[in-house]
């Protein structure tokens, strides 16, 4: 008896924690009332920070340099698209924004051969 | 059926299993609370020529042999010799400052002309030079206090006389961004012989050297 009392107790605390964790999946998943509502994020800039390239001396672009990048968006994730004529992408690439002090110039490399002669502009955007 | 009985073990195990219980349901109920934004803008390049002449050149040569000589105001070409203890470097430069861009613009493309006026079969290197200098002032002698490039941006070979094109594209681009532009030095590295390109001072306008310049700002 006193096994099958033992027994009985384990088994409901492992449905009580069953429950617990099933209950925690199935959140979002039940018919239940939505509540919703919305926060600001705030991230480290909100500014169009101005870029530039270099190039080889063959005019093909080498590295892209977005100037003044906060040093809050250390680690944040910087992505560039090199544009053409009506906005076509020429190529993109991504880069993580290092640490600096001041303000940081991040450099965006690896977008193959592009000419700077056929650029029109620049798509930038920071994940933050 | 006996009556269950609380006892310390089973209080601690009950305490720690409901601690997990609690903290999956924790766990869940964070999810969606950790976010990001994103910040997205867009830049446009504007483009334009600025092409140069000998009007905004600047060169001179210097001698091994006349160590403290200057003939930048001259001469009227630019001798580039590679005999030992006589060699012969140019200097060439133009002032871009009627360009008016800014260092966040950049050279598209950029192209030397030169016009040998005495050719040789020898490698002509082209280095850029990051420090001022002038050609009513430069020597041989002064050549050592200037800041040159340890690398050649490019290289020709200077073997019929008449004009040549040199791609510079990179060294002009660097020089927008640094704000500043001293041009290059131009040596012969693979030989002993002497050729010689026009200089602004030539007689003959098509003999200058000048510069096609391409930009984006």
């Amino acid at each position: 008896m006193k096994r099958l009392v033992n027994i009985l107790g384990v088994l409901l605390t492992t449905a009580l924690l069953t429950a617990g964790v099933a209950a925690a999946a199935s959140l979002n998943l039940g018919t239940g009332q939505l509540g919703a509502g919305s926060a600001a994020v705030s991230g480290c800039t909100s500014s169009s920070l101005t870029a530039t390239r270099n190039v080889n001396n063959s005019g093909d672009v080498t590295e892209v340099d977005v100037l003044n990048v906060p040093q809050a968006c250390a680690g944040e994730v910087l992505s560039v698209t090199l544009q053409g004529t009506a906005g076509a992408s020429l190529g993109s690439a991504v880069a993580i924004v290092g640490t600096c002090t001041g303000g940081c110039t991040a450099p965006v490399t690896g977008f193959g051969t592009v000419s700077a002669a056929s650029l029109t502009g620049y798509a930038v955007s920071l994940v933050q | 059926m006996r009556a269950f009985r609380l006892t310390p073990l089973r209080l601690v195990a009950g305490v720690a299993l409901g601690s997990l219980s609690f903290a999956g349901v924790g766990y869940a109920a964070s999810l969606g609370l950790s976010s990001k934004s994103l910040h997205a803008w867009t830049q446009t390049l504007t483009k334009g020529a600025c092409n140069q002449t000998s009007s905004t050149a600047d060169d001179t040569y210097v001698q091994q042999a006349g160590p403290n000589s200057n003939s930048g105001a001259t001469d009227t070409t630019l001798t580039i010799g590679g005999a030992a203890g006589s060699q012969d470097y140019a200097f060439l430069r133009f002032n871009l400052s009627g360009c008016g861009l800014p260092t966040t613009a950049g050279a598209d493309s950029a192209v030397l002309t030169l016009t040998v006026t005495s050719k040789s079969n020898d490698t002509i290197s082209v280095f850029p030079v990051f420090t001022g200098w002038s050609s009513s002032t430069l020597s041989w002698n002064g050549v050592g206090g200037l800041t040159i490039g340890s690398s050649a941006t490019t290289t020709f070979v200077p073997s019929s006389t008449g004009a040549l094109t040199v791609p510079v594209t990179a060294d002009v681009d660097a020089a927008i961004k640094a704000g500043t532009f001293w041009g290059w030095e131009l040596r012969d590295t693979s030989g002993t012989s002497t050729s010689a390109v026009g200089s602004s001072e030539n007689p003959a306008a098509g003999k200058r050297p000048s510069m096609t310049l391409n930009y984006e700002k």
